[in-house]
């Protein structure tokens, strides 16, 4: 009996001992991550560092470390109050009642409270494309008390929440102190206090910005995921070094020069793969190929012949010519790609990606096409874009369409394609990551957008849309969704030919990166 | 014809590798549908990017596309951009050139304004006549033909010059020949030989702008092939498919120094001042 009691506590003795040092070990490994300047390569300057400012996706990715959201988005795309601690909406969408978080430290040493936020929020509503998708609809914003705020709209507009967390350039709100919103106004806001994990160090024109760590950040006790949760800021120093040349970028990680480099050739990926030091980073999905119709045109101002072409292209083959390596690409029919909670997984069956090409032709023959040339408008300068519209030229001109290829640089591309003749098909690459269905640049509906579509259809279109606009509640609003793709599918005034994604490559050293739609580096170490 | 009988009494070795790979050239581009099962633009995008082998010779490209056949197409489109543009100039510069030569009155007027075209470097007036006709082949012709015709102009100009004032060409005259008689049968056929020269520099000049213009966009229009669109396209594939802007590069190399060697050769030949000097410094050695 003894005996067994001494073994006992031997055991338990040893059990304990371990697991103290296992936890040191753990707390010395936790304490190893701090440390270290960060380089990475972006390949666009910025103009300034104004996100309600302007629509460069740069700016907001790169001030995401220094300015956070009431909400944010996780991995899921699902909203997750960040600065906010919860929220209500009540009566039939009008009134959205916020509670922020205390104890939240601004970069000048500031509690942030309700009056930081409506500042902003002011700010954000008259100066940012989010905010002025929401102003028609809004009344005004009221300070419940120091940590709680109340949104009053005039009608309901359930895209609310989503537009304020969106990970989309220009549209996201972010909380800035008062004292510099009211600073500044609407002027070009270059002093920089948020309350962000990282603060402004400095900014060189066209060369870096440099952020360092902020000591006293106050992280979210949620679950960190993407934007949403805890943020821990483990290294000391940012830098984000503006490289427009691919190469440069791409020799830059080679040599150790930069930790990370965004948007590098996809077909160098065999090279970095074969690289120790360097880990690809494949962003998915994130971009898609749409193929637009001149609705205004014959032989496309008929339903027959958008149908036509659907069937008439082999887009597995068009996967490979446009974007090359199928690992970079998938076939998609729906404009919510999978694991997105607007995803409609049957859209289009039936007609996407079923090749046949006898079909088509009888299609076109019920159009009354008269066989004229087809007139494809595409940019030269993207290879998603060239490249396709190349391959569709050749796909078909195989069955006997006669197809004239116009290719020019973006600004005469965007000149021409907003006229109403002299082109039939335009290809254009699109966004995948969108807050809300609601807010796609593919379905602001009608013939507001460059399809020049403006028929019976197009305005049955428009009233499912605000028929969505009003509803709160989100199961009903995918419900509505369903609907629209499937009257998107039957009239085909544009469709996705293929979802598509960007590579970027980092070095080995860099840990725990997560890649998502817009690079973040909190929660990443260097070893 | 004169050069005939002076090249097989000098034997020049740059006219005959020239001649040769040229006729080569030649051949290739004229005999491409015998010589290749595959179509130039037709895709199979699902064999993209393969390296050279028994079945694709120079591998494929981005879209799948036999390199070879490409190539065998886009010497085609070099030759007849050449062809074409070398045959306008002449005709343009000549007629330019004669007139301005022949007749003094002309002279001043029609060489200034060719100094004004000269001042600016023949690729930057191609360049914007393509981006305001837009891109083609027979834009492209058009344009590099205005761009070099002056300098042909000139060069008839200052033959015709020194000719019109030779003794055979008084004794013409007082015959009573007309000018054209005078122009065609006296002073352009004893001008033939720097025309002819400049002319093979044209060529080689068209088919390397031709590139140039395909590289930067303004060219021939894909999915034709041109072998400087496909240097371009290929940029982006260097380093995984290398075989993609080798081979067309090569090939542009190829044609390029081939004339601009007949063309030195051309001028030793039938320019007698150089050739003497030429001599003078062997004998010196």
């Amino acid at each position: 009996m003894r005996k067994e009691i001494k073994i006992t506590a031997v055991v338990v003795l040893v059990a304990l001992v371990f697991s103290l040092l296992l936890t040191a070990n753990v707390l010395a490994q936790e304490e190893d991550r701090y440390g270290g300047t960060l380089n990475a390569a972006f390949q666009m300057s910025v103009a300034h560092l104004d996100s309600d400012n302007s629509t460069d996706s740069l700016i907001t990715a790169m001030m995401n470390h220094v300015y956070e959201g009431l909400f944010e988005f996780d991995e899921n795309l699902n909203l997750t109050p960040h600065l906010a601690e919860s929220y209500q909406v009540g009566e039939d969408g009008l009134v959205y009642e916020v509670k922020l978080r205390e104890n939240v430290k601004l970069h000048n040493g500031q509690t942030m409270d309700a009056d930081d936020v409506i500042a902003s929020f002011r700010r954000w509503l008259e100066l940012n494309n989010g905010g002025q998708l929401v102003a028609p609809y809004f009344d005004q914003v009221e300070k419940i008390d120091q940590f709680n705020i109340r949104f009053k709209f005039a009608e309901a507009y359930a895209p609310f929440l989503n537009i304020l967390a969106s990970p989309v350039s220009n549209q996201k709100f972010v909380v800035r102190a008062e004292e510099v919103v009211d600073e500044f106004g609407t002027d070009v806001i270059d002093r920089h206090v948020g309350t962000g994990p990282y603060k402004y160090e400095e900014w060189v024109p066209d060369q870096k910005l440099v952020l360092t760590r902020f000591e006293d950040y106050t992280p979210s006790s949620r679950e960190a995921s993407f934007f949403a949760g805890k943020r821990t800021a483990y290294l000391d120093e940012i830098v984000f070094n503006f490289i427009p040349d691919a190469q440069v970028r791409v020799s830059g990680v080679q040599t150790g020069q930069f930790h990370f480099a965004e948007e590098v050739p996809r077909d160098q990926y065999p090279l970095f793969e074969a690289n120790q030091n360097i880990d690809n980073v494949i962003i998915y999905p994130d971009r898609m190929s749409m193929l637009i119709y001149n609705n205004a045109e014959a032989p496309f101002d008929n339903k027959y012949a958008r149908q036509a072409i659907a069937y008439a292209l082999d887009f597995e083959e068009l996967g490979y010519a446009m974007i090359g390596d199928p690992q970079f690409w998938r076939l998609e029919s729906a404009l919510h790609e999978e694991g997105n909670p607007w995803h409609v997984p049957d859209a289009g069956e039936g007609i996407y990606g079923v090749y046949d090409p006898e079909k088509a032709k009888e299609l076109l023959d019920q159009a009354g096409y008269d066989g004229d040339p087809i007139v494809i408008l595409s940019g030269q300068d993207n290879q998603m874009e060239r490249q396709g519209a190349i391959a569709i030229q050749d796909q078909l001109e195989e069955i006997g369409i006669d197809v004239e290829l116009q290719l020019f640089d973006r600004p005469t591309v965007v000149e021409r394609r907003s006229k109403k003749e002299g082109w039939h098909i335009h290809l254009s690459p699109f966004i995948k990551i969108v807050p809300d269905p609601q807010i796609h640049q593919g379905w602001t509906g009608t013939n507001k957008w460059i399809s020049n579509w403006d028929s019976e259809e197009s305005r049955e279109m428009d009233q499912i849309f605000a028929e969505m606009l009003r509803e709160v509640d989100q199961e009903k609003r995918y419900e509505i969704m369903e609907r629209m793709q499937s009257k998107l599918w039957d009239s085909v005034p544009y469709f996705n030919i293929l979802d598509y994604s960007r590579l970027h490559i980092k070095r080995a050293e860099l840990k725990d990166f997560k890649g998502s739609w817009q690079p973040f580096f909190w929660n990443t170490y260097l070893e | 014809m004169l050069f005939l009988k002076k090249y097989k009494k000098y034997e020049h070795p740059y006219i005959t590798t020239s001649i040769i790979i040229l006729i080569l050239l030649a051949f290739l581009s004229l005999f491409a549908p015998v010589l290749t099962d595959y179509n130039p633009v037709r895709n199979d995008a699902r064999n993209r990017l393969q390296a050279p082998s028994r079945e694709h010779l120079l591998g494929t490209d981005q879209f799948g596309r036999d390199v070879f056949t490409r190539i065998l197409y886009g010497i085609r489109t070099s030759m007849e951009v050449g062809l074409a543009v070398v045959i306008l100039t002449v005709i343009f510069g000549g007629v330019v050139g004669i007139a301005a030569g022949y007749y003094p009155q002309l002279d001043k007027v029609v060489m200034r304004i060719l100094d004004a075209m000269m001042a600016f470097p023949g690729i930057i007036i191609a360049i914007s006549l393509a981006a305001i006709w837009g891109a083609g082949k027979l834009n492209i012709i058009l344009a590099l033909s205005f761009a070099y015709f002056p300098k042909m102009a000139r060069i008839v100009r200052s033959a015709v010059i020194s000719i019109k004032d030779l003794d055979y060409v008084d004794s013409a005259r007082a015959v009573g020949a007309k000018d054209s008689r005078i122009i065609f049968k006296y002073i352009l056929k004893n001008s033939a030989s720097p025309i002819m020269v400049q002319a093979t520099f044209n060529f080689a000049l068209a088919i390397l702008d031709e590139a140039a213009l395909s590289f930067l966009g303004v060219g021939i229009m894909p999915p034709a092939p041109s072998l400087g669109a496909m240097v371009t396209d290929a940029r982006t594939y260097m380093v995984v498919a290398p075989w993609l802007i080798l081979a067309p590069g090569i090939m542009i190399v190829l044609a390029v120094l081939s004339l601009n060697l007949l063309g030195d050769g051309l001028r030793d030949l039938l320019d007698p001042h150089l050739k003497n000097t030429l001599k003078n410094r062997e004998v010196k050695k």
